[in-house]
């Protein structure tokens, strides 16, 4: 009985660092409702962490155009990303016309896109640290051996 | 109380400087509006945000936070020497050309540099107002090579000056502000005083 016990609370440990892990880096969202009648709805909220996790697995020779792309401008990101995230939070863009309303935001470490349009409104947060190490990920691919 | 005697000032401190630091932050906004249309484009800034990010930014003209103009300064023109010597002249129009078709007037007043550029002609007549302080005047020519512009500088010069419209265009469609203020969701430039007018 006392060993079960110990086994259970390992576990549990376990459980909870992992789970303690994969939210540090805070949640993504992505929320899609489309207008017309029978329009799809959607909401889907993923630990931000897996996503730089799960590319660190992707062949590199998926990424290897993508990996080309972003290399040039990663003096750029690694500059801004780090400097948003010590910005204050705020509207950093917000485009308004008769038919769409589009604002880009800062709130609480994540950037936030918000579309509302004709057809759809979509809700976009991704948590910058992670969209940083996941870009990161993807611009290192071409330096890594292909699996 | 002991304990809240020796707490409380060093939470009001703490708050101060929190507040102090909160409200320090100086931003860019960009406002171009189309009422006509129904259109509104605003962009919020941070100056600090600029300040890191300009420097590393590397693409076409703008390296090293310098901005390359091509030939700006002749061989005997020297454009840091140019603003410092319009820094220290009085105050009062420099140039003043008055056409049929446009006003254009470039003066210092209040230590800024004041450009004012009245298009007559056309159908979409605008007026055009530059304000540049002149610290950042000097800090934006502040490159020993007088082909290129220090942005980078700039920024850092924009963020210790106040409150400021630094470009007003109006024109019958659309207007286009670009100010500097602390506030992180300012509507409009409202509070800031608007460019001097065309005197005559």
């Amino acid at each position: 009985m006392f060993i079960l016990a110990k086994v259970g609370i390992g576990i549990m440990g376990t459980v909870v660092a992992g789970g303690a892990m994969l939210c540090s880096e805070g949640f993504m969202q992505v929320k899609v409702h489309e207008k017309q009648a029978d329009g799809t709805n959607f909401s889907i909220v993923v630990p931000a962490a897996l996503v730089p996790m799960t590319l660190h697995f992707v062949p590199n020779r998926k990424l290897a155009d993508a990996s080309a792309k972003l290399r040039p401008y990663m003096p750029v990101i690694d500059a801004a990303i780090p400097a948003l995230e010590d910005c204050p939070d705020g509207v950093l863009v917000e485009v308004t016309d008769p038919g769409e309303h589009v604002l880009i935001a800062k709130r609480g470490g994540s950037v936030v896109v918000d579309v509302n349009d004709g057809d759809d409104v979509v809700h976009v947060a991704v948590p910058l640290r992670a969209a940083h190490s996941a870009i990161r990920e993807i611009a290192a691919a071409n330096n890594k051996d292909s699996f | 109380m002991k304990i809240i005697k020796i707490a409380l000032p060093v939470v009001v401190l703490l708050a101060g400087t929190m507040a102090m630091a909160a409200s320090s932050e100086r931003y860019l906004h960009i406002r171009v509006s189309n009422p006509g249309q129904n259109e509104l484009v605003r962009v919020n800034v941070p100056l600090s945000f600029a300040e890191k990010v300009i420097p590393a930014i590397d693409h076409g003209q703008l390296r090293d936070g310098k901005l390359h103009v091509g030939k700006l300064s002749a061989d005997s023109v020297n454009l840091k020497m140019i603003f410092e010597a319009l820094k220290t002249a009085p105050e009062g129009e420099f140039v003043t050309v008055q056409e049929n078709d446009s006003d254009v007037r470039v003066a210092k007043e209040h230590g800024e540099l004041i450009v004012h550029v009245v298009d007559k002609g056309g159908k979409d007549k605008e007026n055009v107002d530059v304000t540049i302080p002149w610290d950042v005047a000097l800090a934006l020519a502040s490159e020993q090579d007088g082909d290129q512009f220090n942005v980078e500088a700039a920024i850092k010069a924009l963020e210790n000056v106040g409150d400021v419209t630094l470009v007003a265009v109006t024109s019958r469609e659309e207007t286009v502000r670009i100010w500097i203020d602390s506030s992180s969701s300012a509507d409009s430039p409202a509070a800031i005083a608007k460019p001097a007018a065309f005197s005559k």
